[in-house]
C-alpha cells in the first residue's frame, strides 16, 4: 500500500521536474522541444565509439596546438 | 585636438603616454559618452565616475612620475557586468544575486588591471548573460546605436553598443551560444571569441562551464590582439585554463596572408536570407582582393550540431540556477525563466552522451571540413537586423524557434570550442551585420592578421542613430 505522504500514480507530482512550477502548456512545449534533441543523441550514440571520453575535447584542442 | 572616441584603446594609450591627452580628460570624456550612448541603447548598469575619475587621477600622477605600468595604462573602459570585482556584487543583469560581496577579482578583471586600464562601468547584459538579442525582461532592453528599435544583440549587450558608439573602445564580453559575436555583428563591430579555455574563466558568471568563452569586443582588430595578449593564459583559479604558450598577437598582425584559404559551406549559408548571403559573398570578394583564396568546404550536421550543444548548454546552466529555480522562480524575467526550466527535462544519459561525443565532432572537424583548409566563413545573423518587437517573445510558444534562429550560427560553433573572429560588412549607409571566420584550435593570431588587413579595406565606423 502506497504510503499516504507518496503522491498517486500519474500525478503532476511525479512527472520530471515537477518541483518547477510550470503551466502545463510550457511543459509541453520544453518536454516536445527536449525530444527532438534526444532523438538526435540517440543517433549520436550509435555511432560513439565505446572509448570516447568527456576528456577527448581537450585533448584534440590541445593536440591541434601542438602540431607544426 | 585629438579625437578621442576615433581611437584605438592602444592609440589611446599612448596618447595618455605621451601627454597629448591625461587619462582624467579621458575618463570624462568616457564618462560623458558613457551617459550619451545610454539615453539612446540603455547600456549602463552601474556608472563609478567618483571612483574611475579618482584613478585616472593616480594614473596620471603615475606617468607623470614615470612609473605607470602596463599597455593600456590610464585608458578607461567598461566592461559587461558578469566578472567578480573584490567587495562588489556584479549584477548578471539580474534582479537575483547574493549578497555576499566578490572576495577577490575576476582573472580577467585583474589582468585588466594588471594591464593599467580603469573600469568605469559595468555594462548591460541579458538576464544571466542567457539571451542571444538583448532582451532584459528584469532590467530593460538594450537598443542599437545605429536604430534604436532594432536589437542590439546578446548577451554582451552594453559593452557592444558602448563600442560601437565610440564611447570606449573595448571591453569585455563572454559567449556560451554567441554572446561576443551576435551584438558585435549587429552593432557593427569586431569581437575574438577565443579557443575554448585560452582565457581563464575564474571569477567570471557561469553560464555552462563547458561552454563559456571570455572574449573582447572592440572597433579595432589591433585592440583584440592587444588585450587577448594579456587575458590569455594559464590560470591556477581555472584548471581548464591552459597553459599553452601565448603568442605576441600584436607583433603578428602583420603576418602574411595571401595564400590562406578559407572555407565556404554553401548548403549551411543557403539557410540565411539572401541579403546575409550576399554579405558573405562581398567579404569573400575583399577577402579576395587580400589574396584569400576560397574554397568548398562541408560542417558535420549543422542541425545535429546544434542539437548537441543544447544538450551541454541547458543542464548546464538548470543546474547552475537550480535552487534559484526551485525556490525564487518568479525573480526571473520570463524568457530566462522558460529557458531555464528546459534544461531539467534533458535527461543526464544524452548530456553525456553530447560531452561524450564532443572531441569525436570536433576531430572529424578538424579532419574533413579544414582539411587543406585555414579558416572557414559563416555569417553570424541568419538575417537582416530585426526589430526588438519582432523578436519579443518572452517566454511564450514562438521561443525556441524564435531563439534558435538568431543563435543558429553561432551556437554550433560553441561545441567545437573554436576560436571566431567577428568582422562587420560594409554597411553602404545602410544597417549594420557581420560575419564569422572561424579558425582552427589556437589560431588566433591568424585571424588577428586577416581582420587587420580588412580593416584597412573596411574601416571601423563610430554607430550614430541613421
Amino acid at each position: 500500500m502506497a504510503s499516504p505522504e507518496q503522491p498517486p500514480a500519474g500525478s503532476p507530482a511525479q512527472d520530471v521536474a515537477a518541483y518547477l512550477d510550470m503551466p502545463p502548456e510550457r511543459r509541453a512545449a520544453a518536454k516536445a522541444h527536449v525530444a527532438t534533441l534526444s532523438a538526435t543523441a540517440g543517433k549520436v550514440a550509435l555511432e560513439l565509439p565505446l572509448g570516447a571520453d568527456v576528456d577527448d575535447f581537450r585533448r584534440v584542442l590541445v593536440a591541434e596546438a601542438k602540431q607544426p | 585636438m585629438t579625437d578621442l572616441a576615433a581611437l584605438s584603446a592602444g592609440g589611446l594609450a599612448k596618447a595618455i603616454r605621451d601627454k597629448k591627452v591625461s587619462s582624467v580628460e579621458a575618463t570624462k570624456t568616457t564618462i560623458e559618452q558613457l551617459k550619451a550612448c545610454h539615453e539612446l541603447t540603455n547600456c549602463i548598469i552601474t556608472l563609478e565616475a567618483d571612483e574611475a575619475l579618482a584613478a585616472a587621477k593616480a594614473a596620471d600622477a603615475a606617468i607623470a612620475a614615470g612609473t605607470a605600468k602596463g599597455p593600456l595604462a590610464g585608458v578607461p573602459l567598461a566592461h559587461k557586468d558578469m566578472f567578480d570585482r573584490k567587495g562588489r556584487i556584479a549584477s548578471w543583469g539580474a534582479r537575483i544575486r547574493a549578497d555576499q560581496p566578490a572576495s577577490e577579482d575576476a582573472t580577467v578583471i585583474a589582468r585588466f588591471k594588471a594591464a593599467g586600464a580603469l573600469q568605469v562601468a559595468a555594462l548591460h547584459l541579458t538576464e544571466f548573460a542567457f539571451g542571444p538579442t538583448g532582451h532584459n525582461y528584469v532590467l530593460g532592453h538594450a537598443r542599437n546605436p545605429w536604430d534604436p528599435t532594432r536589437i542590439t544583440g546578446g548577451s554582451s549587450a552594453g559593452t557592444a553598443t558602448s563600442v560601437a558608439y565610440g564611447a570606449i573602445p573595448a571591453g569585455m564580453g563572454s559567449d556560451t551560444g554567441g554572446s561576443l559575436r551576435l551584438p558585435a555583428a549587429a552593432c557593427g563591430i569586431t569581437s575574438i571569441k577565443p579557443t575554448w579555455g585560452r582565457v581563464s574563466r575564474a571569477g567570471a558568471m557561469p553560464l555552462a562551464s563547458c561552454l563559456d568563452t571570455i572574449g573582447v569586443i572592440a572597433r579595432h582588430v589591433e585592440d583584440l590582439a592587444l588585450t587577448l595578449g594579456f587575458l590569455a593564459g594559464p590560470d591556477p583559479r581555472d584548471p581548464a585554463a591552459t597553459s599553452l604558450p601565448v603568442p605576441d598577437y600584436v607583433a603578428r598582425l602583420g603576418d602574411p596572408i595571401a595564400g590562406v584559404r578559407v572555407g565556404v559551406d554553401e548548403v549551411v549559408i543557403r539557410d540565411a536570407h539572401p541579403l546575409v548571403q550576399g554579405m558573405v559573398e562581398e567579404v569573400l570578394g575583399i577577402l579576395g582582393k587580400l589574396g584569400l583564396q576560397r574554397a568548398a568546404c562541408r560542417f558535420p550536421d549543422w542541425q545535429m550540431l546544434d542539437h548537441l550543444v543544447q544538450l551541454l548548454q541547458m543542464p548546464d546552466a538548470a543546474a547552475a540556477h537550480n535552487a534559484y529555480m526551485r525556490t525564487r522562480p518568479n525573480d526571473y524575467g520570463p524568457q530566462v525563466r522558460a529557458r531555464l526550466e528546459v534544461g531539467h527535462f534533458i535527461a543526464a544519459v544524452d548530456h553525456m552522451t553530447a560531452l561524450r561525443a564532443r572531441g569525436t565532432y570536433l576531430q572529424r572537424t578538424l579532419d574533413t571540413t579544414f582539411k587543406g583548409l585555414d579558416i572557414a566563413i559563416l555569417p553570424i545573423l541568419a538575417d537582416p537586423l530585426p526589430t526588438i518587437a519582432e523578436l519579443d517573445v518572452a517566454g511564450g510558444p514562438k521561443l525556441q524557434a524564435a531563439m534558435g534562429r538568431v543563435v543558429k550560427y553561432t551556437r554550433p560553433i560553441n561545441y567545437l570550442g573554436l576560436p571566431t573572429l567577428t568582422l562587420p560588412v560594409p554597411r553602404k549607409g545602410g544597417l549594420p551585420n557581420g560575419i564569422q571566420l572561424i579558425g582552427r584550435p589556437y589560431s588566433e593570431a591568424q585571424l588577428f592578421a586577416i581582420g587587420q588587413a580588412y580593416q584597412r579595406e573596411v574601416p571601423p565606423e563610430i554607430a550614430r542613430p541613421l
